[in-house]
């Protein structure tokens, strides 16, 4: 089971976030950092909860006193031109 | 908890990491108190360049070519993949009035050493196949690097763990006491330190460092928000600045048709490819204090410039943005070195966006100060006594 995908966006296997966790991360923003699960195309909706609990087996930690990773925006990925042509829109309505 | 250490280093950022790294290395034993998580700061909401193109011909330079060469053979030293890639750089003009300026810069950075020139705009258009038509020529260096700021710190942090460094997270400082030869820190949870040396290496955080022990460190949250694409295929061979910006920073009047919101946020814009092939689009340069928040404005400024420069960025999505607190000074330059009148203290901060750049020439430098190993005069100049405000009174 160790080759099992936990990240599908950045194809982060269980095996790779168990090694960052050797290497020394503790919380779930240094998983996110070392090991890019998370950090890709869907930033983290699938996964965050699986890697919470891996880190949670691991580190004896309680699921809900764990600490989850940051959200960023945009909340999908949004195309470049939709955002520009939005302000400047706005730009010329003023 | 108590204990017992040669160095107590304040901040887990890349800067702290990296000072710890080099200190276990020549066998001090190192203690890490971090405020809040590993690289929670500056450390990973930046970019990935080291750039030599941008740095003033002098001591700035020199130590980010001399990092350069450090970060060359770092991968195999701390046996990880730190994601460091050699791709060049390339600084793109617009126009005559640019030109100018980065010819001459361009000259007195030749100088000094560094192996970058001008060329022309078929060059450009060979390498950059996707930027705007009407640039008329660009600088170019073979030089410029990149690499993976994440994966630095797992590795120092890796490396650093096995050499018995020990690590305390959620643990700011709240008490910095000089007794006698040593030094006594304290932070949350009752974690108290005894050491000889204490390195100040909390980024923007250093002023409320320093004003535990007295001093003014001038160090202030300089904010900066970028834009991360989704992975794409190289749109060119290189990364990208603007002659605009790096101009500007040497002829404000260059830019004297900016609008006014534009300056506010100190627009800027920086182009590079990550290893795994997120654009990271930037930049600005904020005074915002403390506020981490990303704004809609600022973002869509930096897309727009994307967008004029590079067209063909305009169908590609955007999945994350983020902002961070690059730690500014007055003058730009960082504060390295030791603190006049505090014996065993110490600063490597300040480095504002080049902190990941020079991490490695920081941390080796600041290690061999306190080991009293080699000559540092050349670093009197970046000392926290060129500030006549530094020492607070008492």
């Amino acid at each position: 089971m160790c080759d099992e995908l936990i990240c599908r966006c950045e194809e982060v296997s269980r095996e790779e976030i168990e090694a960052a966790i050797a290497d020394g991360a503790v919380t779930m923003n240094e998983l996110k950092r070392f090991t890019r699960a998370g950090m890709g195309l869907c930033q983290g909706r699938t996964c965050r909860r699986l890697v919470e609990r891996i880190l949670s087996e691991k580190t004896n930690t309680r699921l809900d006193e764990m600490q989850t990773s940051s959200y960023r925006q945009p909340v999908r990925p949004v195309r470049s031109d939709l955002i520009t042509e939005y302000e400047n829109n706005l730009m010329e309505e003023q | 908890m108590k204990l017992k250490k040669d160095v107590c280093v304040i901040g887990g950022g890349v800067m702290g990491l990296a000072t710890a790294y080099y200190l276990l290395k020549a066998g001090k034993s190192v203690v890490i108190l971090e405020k809040a998580e590993i690289g929670g700061g500056a450390s990973s909401s930046c970019d990935d360049m080291i750039l030599l193109q941008s740095k003033k011909p002098g001591i700035a330079l020199t130590l980010a070519m001399e990092s350069l060469e450090i970060y060359r053979g770092l991968s195999d030293e701390l046996n990880a993949d730190i994601g460091f890639y050699s791709h060049g750089g390339m600084i793109i003009i617009e126009n005559d009035i640019q030109l100018r300026v980065m010819e001459d810069f361009v000259r007195k950075q030749v100088s000094c050493g560094l192996d970058v020139e001008i060329v022309d705009r078929n060059t450009l258009f060979k390498k950059q196949p996707h930027v705007a038509r009407y640039m008329i020529a660009s600088t170019y260096s073979k030089s410029d690097s990149q690499v993976n700021p994440l994966t630095l710190m797992r590795a120092f942090l890796n490396n650093g763990l096995k050499m018995g460094m020990d690590v305390f997270r959620n643990t700011p400082v709240l008490e910095i006491v000089q007794r006698g030869d040593h030094w006594m820190v304290r932070g949350q949870n009752d974690t108290e330190v005894e050491c000889d040396n204490v390195v100040i290496a909390a980024g923007a955080w250093s002023a409320q460092v320093g004003e535990l022990i007295g001093i003014h460190i001038p160090i202030t949250p300089i904010k900066g928000q970028l834009a991360v694409t989704e992975q794409i295929a190289p749109i060119g061979e290189t990364n990208c600045w603007t002659a605009a910006y790096i101009a500007s920073k040497h002829d404000p009047s260059i830019l004297s048709d900016r609008s006014d919101y534009d300056k506010k946020i100190g627009l800027g814009f920086s182009f590079t490819r990550a290893g795994e092939g997120n654009y990271l689009i930037g930049s600005t340069r904020e005074n915002a204090g403390f506020d981490k928040a990303t704004s809609f404005n600022a973002l869509s400024r930096i897309l727009e410039q994307a967008r004029i420069y590079f067209p063909v960025m305009n169908n590609v999505n955007i999945i994350r943005t983020m902002a961070g607190f690059r730690p500014g000074t007055e003058d730009g330059s960082p504060i390295i070195g030791a603190v006049d009148g505090f014996p065993g203290l110490f600063i490597a901060a300040g480095h504002e966006g080049d902190g990941v750049a020079l991490s490695p020439i920081t941390g080796k430098s600041v290690s061999e100060m306190i080991c009293g190993i080699g000559d540092h005069k050349r670093f009197e100049e970046l000392n926290l006594r060129r500030f006549s405000s530094a020492v607070a009174e008492v």
